[in-house]
């Protein structure tokens, strides 16, 4: 059996009695695109916060490079090399690009009390990775604020591989931002997954998710439908899929009806 | 992996990169600081007070505003910090006054035995850093917003300092400080002050170098000057493959030149030499930087050059240079019984030459493109033609020869240059105009403040424009930011250099039998300006002898190093030159001065201001500051300590009130118990003229001193200017008010894309502007 870099086996969580989470199984692995489909409600948080350390599975087994682990703590699964990029992005606008990418973890020079940030290595680093990224920013002393909802998930995509990470959590990327805006994104997900990342995207847009994945697992209501390679879905069926399957059908029935009458 | 990174970033450049802008030089980098409004602001308020009063620009005014902007700056650089961090401590200002007053009652007055100074100093530093510690843990442990908190804090501290004060002396005043045990110490550190005719130049010893003795100060001042123009053209411009040697050799004769003809303007004072020297310098300038440009920086190719504006742009620009080489002359000869010249005639002259101003900036408008040339055009007519009357013979020929020189500088402007960038045009039209302006000012004026000072600025306002537009004719503008200096092993000279300098100064001082902390700063200074020589010896040797690249930032930290000793050599010596005039010799041979004197405040507030600066703007810490000001959450979630850094800021503001409290109680040895109330009010306002945001997360610590160092300067210029002091609030206000309107308006140009400060913490908006009105109404009753 190929040993995968992770593997989620069955993963559940409940919260009382409520069942948040039953039945995911999927992988993921580097240089892929794993796709998280599902509506409002279906679980997508609970997901990502069981990879990201912020709660821990109730069953099932999570499985990183051939051993099996649970994240007490965010940090935790940071070290671990997973990486999540929430919604909110995390970036401080009125701050330059530089400070954003490195802030909380500066590089120094000098001796303290003298301690001072390498500011020319700092720059130099973040345009560089920002290169890696497709982007060319032109100052790096330019505020996050006066980026692009695109760029700005760029620099936040850029910060994460820069600092280690091995797995990318993408937290619904594209909702907030336009159509071409989220090409640029899905692009950068493209150019994170060929410099050898593990993306994971998590989105409620299969339109979205199929150009871009190599596997698909959807979620609804909590419960996982299924765990598909791209070789065995059609981006109509992930449609399909997406949008309820059987419900979709019957509603369509019941409106070719309505108007038949 | 490497090769599709490059394609990758080789087609993105491809796509986007043709749209790009060249590369910032060091000018606009300058101009999007949130701090720039604010510096020009203190300048324009500085030349109207200059040109109003007259005691306003000597040593003592300077003086004197200093140490009104020391107590104010010394608060406002932590204030503004704090504010960048996202907070207010309205209890700022009544912990400046308790501190003083827990100390003097600690040191004297509990049960009748105190406990001396050498106790109650580090208590009362100890009681200042608990409430900024309990401020800043109880913000952070309950979320409330700072100011609810600290406005409490600020009445218990307002109730504490009186019923204290009456509880144990029953006056409201606390007193006899200067009796407690310890004084002596302690008064050697908080209440040191520089008597400047106290150490002057030893006139003996340099009597043979009088140039030395005398001039030192302007010598460093244009070697600064020079040194910050040639890093700005060295961040700014494209270096040639091989240097020009002819060109270099033009460089190093119009240096020779413009320093012999500067040593001669210091050494004869005459309207010929002024003439003499003045065109000896302009000339030696223009031709170093000319040659300068060519021997180092690639030429512009015809395209970058663009266009050149029309006939009639050299024309209103000439017009209104023209009129006003008129007006000022008509103005200053009607008026030469009064001293100032200036705005000493009637009212009516003051409105025309207002009116000749805003003609001038119209026709600088028109001439960038804005608008037709025919309203400046018609505007200087309708203003030339009133001008005739002031006229007298004299005048009338002065007035057809500078005119003449100046319309025909301009047709050899136009006519030389076909191909020139229209900003280029306008920069050499208005220092043409300026140059015009200065020499009519200098054969024109009454006071020889006006003569000599007036002209040399002007002067030197021009030829710095001059420069800069030759620069930008002759040389391509770089596409990419240079590398840094690589200084490395040189530094280490330097360091070295200081730190033996400090030992060994500090060592002689100690000697020589003065007190321990005059010697340790003394021999700091020293120390300081030894490694300051070395390290701008090794940036002038390696921007001549090597091809680094990288020299223009050092070259810019020489210069601004240079201009700051400049001032302070000015400020804290004697000059020769001074000597003769402000000093006599009494009947037992004794030197007396006038005593013009520093505190020890002026430094504290000079070191809080660079130190606060460089935190903010180069430590890890800084940037938690921003981070936790701008957006709270994300800054915790990448793992920075956003309470430790909070509560960390709320004692420094209590530290630096703890050193005000110390300034005030050891100048004045008696304190009120409502010394400092209200003050937190102008902390504030000081910090936002600064450019500081009031709602967090962007500003800057130098800005809140330039910001104290105005409202210094407005609320005792007022009173040297002798206005009547009942409209002073009237003009304090309308003067902040303009200050920052142009912060703004400055930053909102510079920045272009709007910034999204509003957008982004929409939730602290309303709140902060109830914060400083509440707390400092009440206050101002209180205290007046």
């Amino acid at each position: 059996m190929s040993t995968d870099f992770l593997e989620l086996r069955g993963i559940s969580k409940f919260y009382g009695n409520i069942i948040a989470l039953t039945g995911v199984t999927t992988t993921v692995n580097p240089g892929e695109v794993t796709c998280v489909l599902g509506d409002n409600g279906a679980g997508k948080s609970t997901f990502i916060k069981i990879l990201a350390g912020v709660h821990q599975h109730d069953e099932g087994e999570l499985i990183l490079e051939g051993s099996k682990v649970r994240f007490a703590h965010p940090r935790q699964a940071l070290a671990a090399g997973i990486a999540t990029v929430y919604q909110d992005l995390a970036m401080v606008p009125l701050m330059s690009v530089w400070r954003n990418f490195f802030l909380g973890q500066e590089p120094k020079k000098g001796m303290w009390p003298f301690r001072q940030i390498d500011i020319d290595e700092a720059k130099r680093i973040a345009k560089e990775e920002m290169a890696k990224m497709g982007i060319d920013i032109r100052d790096t002393e330019q505020s996050v604020g006066t980026l692009s909802g695109g760029e700005r998930q760029s620099v936040a995509i850029a910060r994460a591989s820069y600092f280690g990470a091995r797995v990318l959590i993408l937290d619904e990327p594209t909702s907030a931002l336009g159509v071409k805006q989220s090409g640029v994104v899905l692009r950068r997900i493209v150019e994170a997954r060929d410099q050898g990342l593990a993306v994971i995207f998590i989105t409620h847009n299969p339109n979205h998710a199929y150009p871009v994945g190599d596997r698909f697992v959807i979620l609804q209501r909590g419960v996982s439908l299924g765990n598909w390679a791209k070789e065995e879905l059609t981006q109509a069926e992930l449609t399909q899929l997406m949008a309820g399957g059987a419900e979709l059908e019957e509603l369509q029935h019941e409106l070719a009806e309505a108007s038949a009458n | 992996m490497a090769d599709t990174i490059n394609e990758q970033s080789a087609a993105a450049a491809d796509a986007g990169g043709d749209e790009r802008l060249a590369h910032r030089g060091p000018i606009q980098t300058l101009l999007t600081r949130p701090e720039i409004g604010a510096l020009l602001g203190a300048v324009g308020v500085w030349l109207l007070f200059w040109l109003v009063s007259a005691p306003f620009g000597t040593v003592g005014g300077t003086a004197n505003f200093l140490d009104v902007a020391a107590y104010l700056g010394l608060m406002a650089v932590p204030v503004a910090l704090l504010m960048i961090g996202g907070e207010f401590d309205l209890s700022s200002g009544a912990m400046t006054g308790a501190t003083a007053i827990i100390a003097i009652l600690l040191a004297n007055d509990i049960n009748g035995a105190g406990l001396g100074l050498h106790i109650a100093v580090p208590l009362s530093l100890a009681f200042a850093l608990a409430i900024g510690w309990f401020n800043g843990t109880l913000v952070e442990k309950t979320s409330l917003p700072s100011f609810i908190v600290t406005l409490g804090t600020f009445f218990m501290l307002i109730g504490a300092k009186l019923g204290f004060s009456k509880l144990f002396t029953n006056k409201v005043l606390v007193e006899g400080l200067d009796e407690a045990e310890g004084y002596d110490f302690w008064n050697g550190i908080f209440g040191a002050e520089w008597l400047r005719n106290s150490h002057l130049w030893d006139t003996r010893k340099w009597s043979n170098l009088w140039l030395v003795r005398d001039e030192v100060w302007a010598l460093l001042l244009m070697g600064g000057i020079a040194a910050l123009m040639i890093g700005t053209f060295e961040l700014t411009y494209a270096r040639r493959k091989s240097p020009n040697v002819l060109a270099g050799a033009v460089a190093a004769a119009g240096a020779v030149l413009a320093l012999v003809g500067l040593i001669y303007l210091l050494a004869q004072d005459g309207r010929t030499s002024q003439w003499i020297g003045g065109i000896l310098v302009s000339a030696g300038v223009l031709a170093g930087v000319a040659g300068w440009c060519r021997w180092r920086y690639a030429a512009p190719t015809r395209d970058e050059r663009g266009t050149s504006p029309g006939w009639w742009q050299y024309l209103v620009s000439g017009l209104a240079a023209v009129v006003v080489a008129i007006v000022v002359a008509a103005v200053m000869n009607a008026s030469d019984s009064s001293q100032l010249g200036f705005l000493g005639g009637s009212f009516g002259k003051f409105v025309f030459a207002l009116g000749i101003a805003l003609v001038g900036v119209l026709a600088v408008v028109a001439a960038l493109g804005r608008i037709t040339p025919g309203y400046p055009a018609l505007g200087a007519v309708l203003v030339a033609l009133p001008s005739i009357s002031f006229l007298i013979t004299v005048q009338a020929a002065r007035v057809i020869l500078f005119g003449g020189l100046a319309l025909l500088g301009i047709a050899l402007l136009w006519s030389s240059a076909r191909r020139v960038k229209p900003s280029v045009m306008v920069s050499g039209a208005v220092s043409l105009a300026i140059v015009v302006l200065a020499f009519f000012i200098q054969s024109e004026a009454a006071s020889r403040k006006l003569r000599v000072e007036l002209f040399t600025v002007l002067l030197l306002v021009a030829l710095l424009l001059a420069a800069s537009a030759v620069a930008r004719h002759l040389s391509a503008v770089r596409t990419a930011a240079p590398p840094p200096p690589q200084f490395g092993r040189w530094m280490h000279v330097c360091a070295a250099l200081g730190v033996a300098g400090v030992v060994v100064f500090t060592v002689v001082e100690l000697a020589d039998g003065d007190a321990i902390l005059y010697s340790l700063i003394s021999g700091a200074v020293k120390g300081g300006i030894l490694a300051f020589v070395a390290y701008a010896l090794g940036t002038l040797g390696r921007t001549l002898l090597t091809r680094d690249e990288g020299v223009g930032r050092a070259l810019i930290t020489t210069g601004i190093g240079a201009v700051m000793l400049s001032v302070a050599s000015r400020l804290l010596f004697v000059t020769g030159s001074e000597l003769d005039k402000i000093c006599n010799i009494g009947t037992d041979g004794e030197l007396r001065c006038p005593q013009t004197q520093f505190g020890v405040v002026v430094l504290s507030f000079l070191v809080f201001a660079a130190v606060g600066s460089w935190l903010l703007m180069r430590t890890q810490f800084g940037s938690w500051i921003m981070a936790v000001g701008g957006n709270k959450e994300a800054a915790r979630s990448v793992g920075v300590p956003a309470a430790r850094t909070k509560t960390t800021l709320f004692m420094m503001v209590s530290g630096a009130a703890w050193i005000t409290g110390m300034l005030i109680a050891f100048r004045l040895t008696a304190v009120q118990a409502d010394v400092g109330d209200g003050n937190e009010f102008r902390y504030i306002i000081v910090a936002v003229v600064g450019g500081n945001l009031l709602t967090g997360g962007y500003g800057s610590a130098l800005g809140a001193g330039i910001g104290a160092v105005i409202w210094g300067m407005i609320s005792q210029g007022i009173g040297f200017a002798q206005w009547n002091s009942d409209w002073r609030f009237l003009v304090l206000g309308a003067l902040l008010l303009v200050a920052v309107m142009v912060n703004n308006y400055v930053r909102g140009r510079a920045e272009k894309a709007p910034t999204t400060s509003s957008a982004t913490r929409p939730d602290k908006t309303e709140i902060t502007i109830v914060v400083p009105a509440e707390p400092a109404a009440g206050a101002k009753e209180g205290q007046q």
